[in-house]
């Protein structure tokens, strides 16, 4: 794994190179050439050893020099590749965003190096395996991205959205300290090599668990603890935003999973917990979604539901785990896995157009976009592609992953047989429903942000060549993964037999029978091309021209009267009001003559608004209780630590 | 293969006939003469010769989605054995593909809506969202429950794993059909939730979601349209054929007897009741998933 750290050698180079240049335009270029040239390197490296390498390694020598803080086993390597995968379109992205802000005057030199340390944190993150290691850089990768985050800093809903991200990070980072202190003491251990603990140790199990799940729940944002997602991504560039949805947040799926590694096999209940918490975020994530005009923070939402699915492979996992059963496993913890790498992939897409697109309007208000579609074809075309695969739709990969997860819940039923039949099928169910509700929401923020006639005028709408050369590469993995599956099938399958689930091979991934599924996609697509071309031919027979739309006989239509975001998801968001704190204020005109008349529509979060404000508020009335400590001498402070620290001092003593 | 190449032959042949045939009873029941039954194929002669028109602000969506439409439509309906056939595409797990494939078609269909930028279109594509999002749920309640009991995951194994033992198998087809019938009548958009006749465009569902659609277009929609009524129409049929197990020929006869008796049903049904209130129509699919429930909990309990 020299490669490896080397290739990060290059990509931490930028952080000192940008010292020495004071000009941000040829500090941007350097930084993202470094960038992408080192994780196209580390890429390569750690994709080498996932397929052709079949050792788990666990004390590797970094140039020649032993140690065991970093292991190189399979999860970490897939996780790494996902890392470099889709830093490397992002990466490309960044320079033509940052470009913007440079020509604007607005130095940007500070925020590459937060983007940089990002990148580098995230990787090393993954490979850790020391626990104070770990720790370390995931506070890097924490912090850093919050530095990045508050780029425009002088925008106040960027103080309170990155206030948010701040503050989840600390409450995450102190119960892992908790986490990894208590399997510390269990194993007399700091390395992840070491860590086991089975079922038996009681209680010590359950509230590793507890903590290790809430803390990475929060990171990737499961439902009660998803609130900082919304408020996070909307504020943060877009270039920080599609690595925090793309990639971060699956910083927590690692957590969970290694945390399964540390602690099996899994008590049911648990599986049975994390199913119902994941089918709550991916129902609910995607309906919240739909009520949101905010393009960024409709995304963010997306993964809230994501994620939920990414842990009902989880839950399927775990509950394969307390049965035994390899297949379940196998396939529960495979969606997952491949889920991961998908969602990584389209999510990256979507977010990427949606920074291309808010930063040619100058908004992020769907409701003012519209006929997008006749001043960029093909990068409508490319975040279309992002679109159907993230609602799961054939022939793209977000199918792929679902398809996975449908048949661990077909297995379970069938293997575990009682009333699993019964609960499975409502699990599928309700993934059915998540499916659906993906699809109305992706409709609507496709068809109005692109189609129909523009709402507001639009000035100009470029799109540079390394938008197109990020948006295109990401497009195309979407689609390779979902024609051409097998050798992604083939890697999860390795993941996992290689140390994960505990006993080896199982075939339960490969015998899904991919080829014909391959098939089936490859006629879809020549079926579509072959009655397209039969339909043009057709055209040109009997002719084709453009006409003004049906109008019902009125003459003066105009862009106004096209249905709008909030009208096309109305009827689905008046049937979740009550969850959803859906708000309409509508003013119509009482005359008889058309006069003035209002409607405007908002949601709200329900756990955001009635929890977390009315916690925070709570807490700081609670605070300002002990506000008369707080004085402008710093003598006093000294004086409180000291006290602070003798009455430490006296209860160690007192206690041996 | 053979068998499964005639089947997906015999649906595209007759998709249209089925429709004639229901529009035909129903004008019967309703006390006139009625089109042919065979008038869905003059219709569609006639589309195919008709000059295409699009609107102004129409994008490359509204080319391809009636494409991607009717190949989404008829690979479906490549995975639904009639009779004994074994279907052109059986693996495990083509339930699942099924109603995907179907979902594709429909995100298609309403971003073509979509694409006119008329209001008409787009509150057509409103509707048809919404109640996509509940009928998916019914097919899962129905369909999805026999494979969940069975643990098989190909519609072919799945209807041919329903054994004629008991009291409960009347039961259950009872509350099987029906839930399907009402799964044909949301996604084919026929009466009550949806009216293929009327003429007022803000009463409509599908019909006002190719407004502005012609020619060869059109073509490709309505043909479409005919095949996912007929899919519907098989689902139901496929209920029935434990009474036949092993012969193909009764196999047959259950199959046109099924047609015959569900064409006269929806006939029935669009003579007798009129359109739903929009804002009701949740409500009804949501009455159609609560019978699936039952459905599903009858079989748990005699198992």
């Amino acid at each position: 794994m020299n490669l490896f750290f080397f290739a990060l050698a290059i990509q931490i180079l930028p952080t000192i190179i940008i010292g020495f240049l004071p000009d941000n335009r040829k500090a941007s270029v350097v930084t993202h050439f470094l960038l992408v040239a080192g994780l196209i390197l580390g890429f390569s490296s750690s994709f080498n050893a996932l397929v052709f390498s079949n050792t788990t390694q666990h004390n590797i020598s970094i140039f020649g020099i032993p140690n065991s803080l970093f292991r190189f086993d399979a999860l970490a390597l897939y996780f790494l590749c996902i890392i470099q995968l889709v830093a490397i379109p992002i990466s490309i992205y960044s320079y033509s965003y940052f470009k913007y802000y440079i020509e604007r005057g607005k130095s940007v030199r500070s925020t590459l190096v937060f983007y940089t340390l990002l990148l580098v944190s995230t990787q090393l993150l993954v490979s850790a395996n020391h626990s104070i290691v770990f720790l370390i850089f995931w506070e890097v990768m924490s912090i850093s991205a919050y530095l990045g985050m508050i780029f425009e800093k002088e925008k106040k809903e960027v103080q309170t959205g990155s206030f948010y991200y701040f503050v989840m990070n600390h409450i995450v980072v102190y119960l892992l300290f908790v986490f990894f202190f208590l399997l510390h003491h269990q194993t007399k251990s700091w390395l992840f090599s070491d860590f086991h603990i089975s079922p038996e140790a009681g209680k010590i199990f359950i509230i590793s668990y507890a903590l290790s799940l809430i803390a990475f729940g929060m990171k990737a944002g499961f439902m009660p603890f998803h609130f900082w997602l919304p408020r996070a991504h909307p504020i943060a560039p877009t270039v920080f935003s599609a690595f925090l949805s793309g990639i971060i947040i699956k910083t927590g799926i690692y957590g969970i999973l290694r945390t399964f590694q540390f602690l099996n096999p899994t008590p049911e209940w648990l599986g049975w917990l994390v199913l119902a918490v994941s089918m709550i975020s991916a129902i609910f994530g995607v309906w919240y979604a739909l009520a949101q005009h905010d393009i960024k923070k409709l995304l963010a939402y997306h993964s809230v539901e994501n994620i939920g699915i990414i842990g009902i492979g989880i839950g399927i996992g775990f509950i394969g785990s307390a049965y035994h059963s390899l297949p379940i496993q196998v396939l529960g913890f495979g969606g997952a896995l491949l889920h991961t790498l998908n969602h990584a992939i389209f999510k990256s897409l979507l977010f990427i157009g949606s920074g291309v697109i808010s930063q040619n309007l100058g908004t992020r208000n769907i409701e003012l976009m519209g006929g997008l579609v006749h001043r960029g074809k093909y990068f409508v075309m490319l975040f279309l592609i992002g679109s159907i695969a993230i609602s799961g739709i054939p022939p793209l990969n977000g199918f792929i992953s679902e398809f996975i997860i449908y048949n661990g819940f077909f297995v379970t039923a069938k293997e575990l047989k009682n009333y699993y039949p019964l609960v499975m099928l409502i699990s599928a169910v309700g993934l059915a429903f998540v499916g659906g509700l993906a699809v109305a929401c992706f409709t609507k923020i496709n068809s109005i942000m692109f189609l129909g006639s523009e709402r507001k005028e639009v000035k100009h709408f470029n799109i540079s060549f390394y938008e197109y050369v990020s948006l295109g590469i990401l497009a195309f993995l979407c689609v390779v993964i979902g024609f051409y599956p097998q050798p992604f099938i083939g890697i999860v399958n390795k993941v996992l037999n290689n140390g994960f689930v505990p006993v080896s091979s199982s075939s339960a991934l490969l015998s899904i029978n991919w080829f014909y599924i391959s098939l089936i996609f490859g006629i879809i697509f020549l079926g579509v091309l072959f009655v397209y071309f039969w339909k043009r031919a057709i055209q040109n027979k009997y002719g084709r021209r453009t006409s003004a739309a049906w109008g019902c006989g009125y003459e003066n239509v105009n862009p106004r009267m096209q249905y709008t975001a909030s009208s096309f998801a109305d009827e689905l968001n008046e049937i979740s009001k009550s969850v959803l704190v859906y708000h309409k204020n509508i003013k119509p005109s009482k005359k008889i003559f058309p006069a003035e008349a209002s409607f405007e529509s908002h949601s709200e979060d329900l756990v955001d608004n009635k929890f977390v404000l009315n916690g925070f508020r709570n807490f700081s009335s609670m605070i300002s209780k002990i506000e008369f400590l707080s004085h402008t001498d710093i003598r006093y402070y000294i004086s409180f630590i000291l006290i602070i620290l003798t009455i430490y001092g006296l209860i160690a003593f007192l206690w041996n | 293969m053979i068998q499964g190449i005639i089947s997906i032959l015999i649906i595209l042949l007759l998709a249209p006939m089925f429709a004639g045939l229901v529009n035909k009873l129903k004008a019967i029941f309703t006390g006139r003469i009625g089109a042919p039954t065979i008038q869905p194929y003059y219709d569609l002669k006639r589309l195919l010769r008709k000059e295409t028109i699009n609107a102004d602000s129409s994008s490359f969506i509204s080319a391809i989605s009636p494409v991607i439409n009717f190949v989404s439509v008829v690979i479906a309906a490549a995975m639904l054995p009639i009779g004994l056939a074994r279907p052109v595409i059986s693996f495990e797990g083509d339930i699942i593909l099924f109603a995907y494939v179907l979902g594709l078609a429909r995100f298609f269909q309403i971003l073509a809506a979509m694409d006119i930028g008329s209001s008409f279109e787009g509150m057509g594509a409103a509707r048809e969202t919404t109640f996509a999002v509940f009928a998916e749920p019914i097919f899962f309640f129905t369909l999805g429950s026999i494979a969940f009991m069975s643990g098989l995951t190909s519609i072919y194994d799945i209807y041919h794993s329903i054994r004629l033992d008991n009291v409960t198998y009347i039961i259950f087809i009872i509350v099987c059909s029906t839930s399907a019938f009402i799964l044909a009548v949301t996604e084919c958009s026929r009466m009550p939730v949806d009216d293929p006749n009327t003429h007022l465009e803000l009463t409509m569902i599908h019909e006002v979601m190719i407004l502005d659609n012609s020619g060869i277009d059109l073509f490709l929609y309505q043909y479409s349209s005919y095949i996912k009524l007929f899919i519907y129409a098989i689902l139901e049929t496929s209920f029935f054929y434990p009474f036949g197990v092993k012969s193909y020929t009764v196999g047959i006869i259950i199959f046109v007897v099924v047609i015959a008796v569900l064409s006269i049903t929806l006939a029935v049904v669009e003579t007798i009741t009129s359109r739903f209130k929009m804002k009701n129509i949740p409500q009804y699919l949501l009455f159609a998933t609560a019978i699936g429930i039952l459905n599903l909990l009858i079989y748990t309990f005699t198992k």
